[in-house]
């Protein structure tokens, strides 16, 4: 089985290899402050004029939470990635920069200027640290901080800011071409194989979350927190194993759906689709059905639904949107049902038992101590 | 290649992408699984797999490049299923039986 897992045994530093570190990298600024954006989240769905229950002192902490928090929140984590508790400081100090300098949700601004602060920083200590007399630690790290955090600021309002909005506009714009022109639905051709190949964090929290705020913030829900993290696709792939895929895979099947719908641990799927790859198909056929039939129904979210478990959509369906959404997922897991059933029903030919004699062979050279 | 006896296991660290989600899974599962051995299983972002201690390394195979260049002198086991894996439970019965576990 491990034939087809591309990250397998040998020379795997290669160009995928370090696509993943990126998106690792950009996925780990995010996902360690999720709670923060389920408050967010949370508070938007509950108190903005189209809210369940609408109410304006409430609602006034929306704005500063996903305009300022969040961002900051993502540079401090950026910068402590790359530099510690001092990284952090100044990540946070030069995204409020970019955050000032611009009018819309500046995450990929934070991305970028947290951790780049954060390693200017380390190389200014590295530098400083050995010239330092004993008794001035504090006062000379307190102040190359506090100075390079300050320029790190204006650094920001004027460069980075700036550049990263134009940025987020040229894409902004695509993604509007895109659902526009009904074309959407072929994101799912790039984002699902992607997915199964452990780019899902990166993808959706680098890449399609950042967008889905400036939308948000516009509109009030975006679409696009929805292309990579509808369970339905999984669900679909799951359920097929269960009645049809190979007997060594069946039993572990029912668990890992709870685990993957209720959970939302997508993870839990991929290994799955990896053993056999033609299921991809199944993982495009229901990603698209997704996303056309949230496209038709008009509906979206308003914040990541992460993980992604339908508990967590549920939480971040504004008012209205439900039966779309849920008839979306529903699709999309018929669809990528139908698909893989067909394709393991075809494969009839059962390698999960050359797996096993392998596994076992495996096995037995590892009780010889090999 | 790199090897261990179970006796001087005392620390595991299952690894994933965000440190969050699957890696924690599996690290309760397995710490479940030890809790008689006497050893910890602890959950981490590959990319803080050099400041957590440990003996053993446990990642799924999507990211088993990267952890073995976090950590090119740790034992790194590779897993492929988050349920029912066999090379978890391979490892489970080793150190259950005390033997030497080597990369794989």
């Amino acid at each position: 089985m491990s034939d087809f897992i591309p990250s397998g045994g040998g020379g795997q530093t290669g160009f995928r290899a370090r696509l993943q570190h990126l998106g690792g990298n950009l996925a780990g600024m995010v996902i360690p402050n999720i709670g923060a954006f389920i408050a967010w989240g949370l508070l938007t769905a509950l108190f903005i004029p189209t809210g369940w229950l609408p109410n304006e002192n409430f609602s006034s902490m929306v704005g500063p939470m996903i305009l300022n928090l969040l961002p900051i929140l993502i540079g401090y984590t950026g910068g402590r990635i790359v530099h510690g508790q001092r990284g952090a400081v100044i990540g946070s100090i030069a995204t409020v920069g970019v955050i000032v300098g611009t009018d819309i949700p500046m995450f990929l601004g934070a991305m970028i200027i947290g951790p780049l602060m954060a390693w200017i920083l380390k190389y200014i200590d590295k530098v400083l640290d050995p010239i330092t007399p004993p008794g001035f630690e504090m006062l000379i790290g307190n102040f190359s901080l506090g100075i390079a955090g300050m320029l790190g600021a204006m650094l920001g309002y004027l460069g980075i800011g700036p550049i990263v909005a134009a940025i987020t506009d040229v894409l902004g714009s695509g993604v509007s071409w895109l659902v526009d022109n009904s074309l959407l639905p072929i994101a799912s051709v790039l984002i699902e194989p992607a997915k199964i190949l452990f780019m899902n964090n990166a993808i959706n929290h680098g890449v399609l979350g950042p967008l889905g705020v400036v939308q948000a913030e516009e509109t009030g829900e975006s679409i696009l927190f929805m292309l990579e993290t509808n369970p339905g696709p999984g669900l679909g792939i799951l359920i097929a194993f269960w009645l049809a895929g190979p007997k060594l895979l069946r039993g572990s099947a029912p668990g890992a759906i709870i685990i993957h719908f209720f959970g939302g641990i997508h993870e839990i799927y991929f290994p799955y689709v990896l053993m056999k790859p033609q299921v991809v198909l199944g993982a495009i056929v229901g990603g698209a059905v997704g996303v056309a039939t949230f496209m038709v129904t008009g509906v979206g979210l308003v914040a990541t639904p992460s993980p992604g478990s339908i508990f967590a959509y549920m939480a971040v369906t504004p008012s209205g949107n439900h039966l779309g959404v849920l008839l979306g997922i529903a699709l999309s897991a018929a669809a990528s049902f139908v698909v893989s059933w067909f394709i393991l029903k075809l494969s009839k030919v059962d390698a999960s038992e050359a797996d096993f004699e392998a596994a076992k062979t495996r096995s037995k050279e590892m009780k010889a101590g090999k | 290649m790199a090897s261990i006896s179970a006796s001087d296991v005392k620390q595991i660290v299952v690894a994933c992408e965000a440190g969050m989600g699957s890696s924690v899974m599996v690290a309760r599962q397995l710490a479940k699984q030890l809790k008689n051995e006497g050893i910890t299983v602890v959950h981490a972002p590959v990319h803080e797999l050099k400041e957590t201690p440990h003996e053993i390394v446990l990642v799924h195979r999507g990211l088993s490049a990267r952890a073995k260049q976090a950590v090119p002198d740790s034992v790194v086991i590779i897993f492929d299923m988050f349920l029912g894996d066999l090379n978890i439970a391979q490892l489970v019965g080793a150190l259950q039986n005390g033997d030497t576990i080597s990369d794989g």
